[in-house]
């Protein structure tokens, strides 16, 4: 499953750049996420809780940088959780993009989800959904933290 | 699934053991969607509710206006085959009738369809379209929500976690309304709609739509209300649907998955929702 | 885990146990109750293999909790013939070849018996819409429609 978000931010991309980069504190903006931490070679470890309906899922796993360039200012992010209850997990790749654009930053974030066991059963449409919110939210944090910094 | 199971015989015992073990308790009414999601695993209460002892729950009656109240446990089935909700509108018992199989409309109740919020599901639609309403009852008092209020997004529901549907009021039927509950099923009849609509419509004198209700399903996370197309149709002529049809692109949300893609459940809700006011108008 | 004791008529016979919460219909008849004439077949209330009568009314016991069926009467596909006499629906469909492997053949007997109860004369429609949710792989059908066709007529 591939989607893009995209969302703008009313400061310039060094700051954005900056901010996107310090893994923790922009974990922080994902609704449902707890305890961050760095775990050594550029990964992360945390948790992210998402509820769909009465199914409340607690998604644990790991998020790494695979490759960024500073210039450019892209990135590329792998992410693996599993839920050990309910039994299933999500793979994820991402890549961001940040273009400056008339003093603005364009915050860009393409995702190819993989979604694997019981985890399935919701199907697409719902969990295509959760993505969205997931990243609308996201994105939308990520922008008021910038222009209150 | 490890879990204890109570039945109580009145509501009261039930309000209290829902408010009591709040979201460690979950409902099960026809069992059909909740007994799926206990097997899957997706749902691990520590404790399930049962209500189909509670008879204040059951029933199928008009209310002393013309309308017609259904408790929350009533089947589909029973819905289907009742005199009243029939007299009351075809299109409500068709609705019922077009959902999965005789077997899963035995089971399956319409306070348990309505608190799944499946937004693929054929009565809400229907339900929304008359105005319909639910009656919530808590531990501490009770409450009434519009159907087409209810279901927030996939699954979820506007319901608090100690609420209870105890039934569902459709108000009366103003003079010289239509109905109709169409359903594009390209796969097999006992599917999920790909895409539904539901709508009545109320035609003036001069033969000019005077009122119109129309929800889908199958497009959105929730039934969704075409109020485009319901604005335009207002004050228009029979044979004259067609412009106004078109517009319900702009209101739905539908995502690619077995049942087609976006693109094409868009395209199908346009001519499925003229199809619909087509039938109304003839 | 709570347990629930259960009291229900099987075919007739009284039945008198005590299961977990978490017992499905399918499991106590074919485990608790020996009774292995219901199949399991999709186990998520579409195929119809597992199709029985609850007071009467056709249900999939695959979806059904087994504390529902406290103080019911339970008809499964044992329970159709009388003293080895079959129903005139058991006997078209060997007639009219309404079944090949047979593992679908009690969920079609059993809906099939609950419509000739609703609809002692049944169309072709109201045969069609009603089995349509008894799938076989088998037969095609024919010989299912034709055989609750024969039974209607003898009746």
């Amino acid at each position: 499953m591939k989607f893009t978000h995209t969302a703008m931010v009313a400061v310039p991309r060094a700051k954005v750049w900056a901010q996107v980069m310090d893994v923790p504190a922009a974990a922080r903006c994902v609704p449902g996420v707890a305890s961050v931490r760095p775990s050594g070679n550029g990964k992360y470890e945390g948790t992210l809780a998402v509820q769909v309906g009465p199914v409340r899922l607690v998604l644990d796993g790991d998020l790494a940088i695979t490759a960024r360039d500073e210039n450019a200012g892209t990135a590329a992010l792998r992410a693996e959780a599993k839920d050990s209850r309910v039994g299933g997990a999500i793979r994820a790749t991402m890549s961001l993009a940040l273009a400056e654009k008339g003093g603005e930053t364009e915050i860009r974030i393409e995702t190819d989800l993989a979604v694997m066991g019981r985890l399935g059963e919701f199907g697409q449409a719902v969990i295509k959904r959760k993505a969205d919110q997931l990243m609308g939210d996201f994105a939308e944090c990520l922008a008021r933290q910038a222009s209150a910094r | 699934m490890t879990f204890e199971y109570h039945e109580p015989r009145e509501l009261g015992p039930a309000l209290d053991l829902l408010a009591r073990h709040g979201q460690d308790a979950h409902l099960i009414a026809g069992g059909t969607a909740t007994v799926l999601l206990l097997r899957q695993g997706l749902l691990r209460p520590g404790h399930v509710i049962g209500l189909r002892r509670i008879e204040s729950l059951g029933g199928i009656a008009r209310t002393s206006d013309g309308g017609l109240r259904i408790g929350a446990m009533a089947t589909h089935r029973a819905v289907e085959r009742s005199p009243m909700a029939r007299a009351y509108s075809p299109a409500l018992t068709d609705a019922f009738a077009s959902v999965a199989t005789i077997r899963i409309r035995n089971q399956a109740t319409v306070g348990g369809n309505l608190a799944h919020a499946d937004p693929a599901q054929d009565p809400p639609p229907m339900l929304a379209a008359f105005g319909a309403t639910v009656t919530a009852r808590s531990s501490r008092g009770e409450r009434t929500i519009p159907v087409a209020d209810l279901a927030v997004d996939h699954f979820t529901t506007s319901l608090a976690g100690d609420e209870i549907i105890t039934e569902v009021v459709l108000p009366p039927i103003v003079e010289g309304t239509r109905a109709a509950y169409l359903k594009f099923l390209p796969k097999t009849a006992d599917d999920y709609a790909t895409v539904s609509v539901a709508a009545t419509l109320r035609l003036a004198s001069d033969g000019t739509v005077a009122a119109a209700s129309i929800f889908l399903g199958a497009v959105g996370p929730t039934p969704i209300r075409a109020r485009r197309v319901e604005d335009a149709l207002r004050g228009r002529a029979r044979g004259d649907i067609g412009e106004a049809a078109a517009l319900v692109g702009e209101e739905i949300d539908p995502v690619d998955d077995a049942r087609g893609s976006s693109e094409y459940k868009r395209r199908m809700a346009r001519v499925w929702t003229e199809r619909t006011l087509a039938q109304l108008l003839r | 885990m709570s347990t629930h004791r259960l009291r229900f008529k099987l075919n007739g016979a009284d039945r008198d146990l005590e299961v977990p919460a978490d017992r499905l219909l399918i499991d106590l008849l074919r485990e608790d109750c020996g009774a292995t004439g219901t199949k399991l077949g999709c186990g998520i209330g579409v195929c119809g293999a597992c199709s029985v009568l609850v007071d009467g009314e056709l249900v999939s016991a695959c979806l059904v909790p087994a504390v529902f069926v406290d103080a019911t009467a339970i008809v499964t596909v044992e329970g159709l013939a009388r003293d080895g006499a079959l129903t005139p629906l058991q006997d078209s469909f060997i007639r009219e070849g309404g079944f090949q492997c047979g593992i679908c053949t009690p969920g079609q007997l059993i809906a099939a018996t609950a419509l000739l109860g609703e609809h002692p004369r049944p169309t072709r429609d109201e045969v069609r819409s009603w089995m349509m949710g008894n799938i076989c792989r088998c037969t095609g059908y024919y010989g299912i429609e034709r055989a609750i066709d024969r039974a209607a007529g003898a009746r």
